[in-house]
């Protein structure tokens, strides 16, 4: 088991490897000359050959790509990731900024997710097939298909523009992350909900259900003492899939409601053509994906034997 | 409904055929701003009223439904190219190269598809790339970002399909890999990538629509939900309608590819509309040669 572990785990690191490696490799060789941006962005239209030729000497940029590459992993791994094109700060500092502000929105979004998702399924599979069954697929239909930045301006509209109780703006107290929080909430609460529903149902018609019914367990009973427990591992995954799917949500958020997050930067760095920032958010992003699916796998594998026996060829 | 299964097919027909036939629905010229005429409501000569620049809404929107249904087809088509030859390759062939390919769709996997899609936005912004137009930079980083999706499908349908017993025995018969493949594999790996296709259709035009959202997709005169949306939430005060009819459009395309998704998923349709469409053409086909026949005769 812990061999299975240990393989996961250097799997991941060996990912996460590839990945930046690659997004190093496009993001740094695709601009052109990344000397001349910062040129021009120093010295505006005075900028000459020779400067160029100096700041891409002093940045090491005649050296061969994995060269590039193996100096950039060493300064991330001791946490400089270089400084920013756009504001001039150092990444890491940009870093220690917005993370907190992305994390509080990512996790304020998930637990609001997995509550809703939970109660929609339950209440659904509890009335099987009735109208409330129907009108809570509907729904999660209707959110799984509605663009977050659509909810976004929905509930602008409502709660800013009609009954101006809730600002659509910018951080001020707790009720300030209201809108942000449902809007990156109702597309894993939908697709999640779904999820729930789905599985329970399987759950129910299974023969251990059916003991449950047999010894004169209540429907109730049935449902949040045999099925529930047993659908933790689809459930579990799919959170981890649509929690780290957030990440697309934090961006379209933090640009709508004006937070001063990691997706806004994100935004920023792309189209001001900020490379450093680029490459230092995308490692952010795939060392959140490759851990948050990590620990999902690992926890299902402590959670159900059957994965951590080694597959057969 | 259950009568009728061909009915989950109806929403998404019709935003593809509102797609196909837009420059003979429109009602105005998309781009064409009257100052005369600045976020109007809804009137008999602006149905949906008009825009800050006094552009015709109905228009734009129908406008919009082509340039997200030509970025869409374009982008699925080439994604699932890529991704069936890539996936059924390295299926097919096993070993170090199937390990090689699967390492690639990993790390491609490794992000979410938007994200990828987005950093090659901001790569393709760099000079070398000032060949491409916006709209083609925008299909181009799709078709990169949605690629391994359709790979790794493709390739667990070729592993799957290899160890079934009249694989081993088409073999024995002496057929050709190539004949194996192309007429054995091939059909199974398209069957199941077409239908995913069909759902995965929903999430690309929202990723078209996020992507202009994020003033990193379409370029303005073009009309696109995504950039209406947008462009209509600094007139959010004034009026909504500039906000609720693009965001509506897309919602309502989205939930048509949902649904057609869930179907296939819960097998409701699948068999009865190829079967059946396949059927019709074969009678289509055959009636037309008797007919030709006849007129020979």
């Amino acid at each position: 088991m812990q061999r299975m572990f240990m393989r996961r785990v250097g799997l991941a690191l060996l990912l996460m490897l590839a990945a930046t490696a690659l997004t190093f490799w496009l993001v740094t060789a695709a601009p052109g000359n990344v000397a001349a941006l910062i040129a021009e962005r120093a010295a505006g239209s005075g900028a000459d050959g020779e400067m160029i030729a100096r700041i891409a000497d002093d940045l090491g940029l005649n050296d061969p790509l994995p060269v590039r590459y193996a100096r950039w992993l060493g300064d991330a791994l001791t946490g400089d990731f270089g400084v920013s094109l756009r504001t001039g700060k150092p990444m890491a500092e940009e870093f220690a900024e917005r993370i907190p502000m992305t994390l509080a929105l990512l996790v304020g979004g998930g637990i609001l997710a997995l509550v809703i998702s939970l109660a929609m399924g339950i209440a659904g599979a509890a009335s099987n097939g009735g109208v409330v069954d129907r009108v809570l697929h509907g729904l999660a239909l209707v959110g799984a298909s509605t663009p977050n930045f659509f909810v976004a301006a929905l509930l602008v509209i409502v709660f800013s523009v009609w009954l101006g109780v809730l600002p659509s703006f910018g951080v001020s107290g707790l009720t300030s992350w209201l809108l942000p929080w449902v809007t990156i909430a109702l597309f894993p609460a939908s697709v999640l909900a779904r999820v729930v529903r789905v599985n329970l149902q399987d759950t129910m018609s299974r023969p251990f259900a059916t003991t449950g019914f047999a010894k004169g367990l209540t429907r109730r009973a049935v449902l949040f003492r045999e099925a529930l427990p047993n659908i933790a591992i689809p459930y579990m995954t799919t959170f981890g899939a649509q929690f780290t799917l957030m990440i697309i949500g934090a961006i379209v958020v933090e640009r709508v409601f004006g937070l001063n997050g990691v997706g806004a930067f994100f935004i920023e760095a792309i189209r001001f053509r900020d490379f450093i920032g680029m490459q230092a958010t995308l490692t952010l992003f795939v060392v959140f994906f490759v851990s948050v699916n990590l620990t999902v796998d690992l926890l299902a594998m402590l959670a159900d034997p059957r994965l951590r026996r080694p597959r057969k060829a | 409904m259950k009568n009728w299964p061909w009915a989950i097919l109806a929403p998404a027909t019709i935003f593809v055929l509102i797609g196909i036939f837009s420059p003979w629905l429109m009602t105005h010229n998309p781009a064409a701003q009257d100052y005369a005429a600045l976020l109007e409501g809804p009137s008999w000569s602006h149905w949906l009223g008009t825009d800050y620049l006094g552009r015709d809404m109905f228009s734009r929107i129908i406008g919009g439904a082509r340039t997200s249904l030509v970025a869409m087809v374009f982008v699925l088509v080439a994604a699932l190219a890529i991704g069936v030859v890539i996936g059924s390759f390295a299926g097919y062939v096993g070993g170090k190269t199937e390990l090689v390919l699967i390492s690639m769709i990993d790390i491609a996997l490794a992000l979410p598809s938007l994200v990828i899609a987005l950093a090659l936005m901001g790569v393709f912004s760099g000079a070398n790339f000032d060949w491409m137009s916006d709209y083609w930079k925008m299909i181009v980083a799709l078709t990169l970002a949605w690629w391994a999706n359709y790979a790794r499908m493709s390739r667990a349908v070729v592993v799957a399909e290899l160890q079934q017993p009249y694989i081993e025995a088409a073999r024995v018969m002496g057929a050709s890999h190539i004949w194996i493949f192309t007429r054995h594999i091939l059909p199974h790996v398209l069957g199941l990538v077409v239908v995913y296709a069909s759902a995965d259709a929903g999430a690309l035009v929202l990723a078209i629509a996020t992507l202009s959202f994020l003033g990193l997709g379409v370029a303005p005169p073009t009309p696109e939900w995504g950039q209406m949306l947008v462009d209509g939430m600094s007139y959010i005060e004034e009026n909504t309608a500039l906000v609720i009819i693009p965001g509506l459009a897309l919602t309502a395309v989205v939930v048509s590819f949902n649904l057609l998704g869930e179907a296939f998923a819960l097998q409701k349709v699948p068999r009865a509309v190829r079967g059946r469409f396949l059927a019709r053409k074969k009678a289509a086909r055959a009636a037309e040669e008797t007919a030709r026949n006849e007129v020979e005769a």
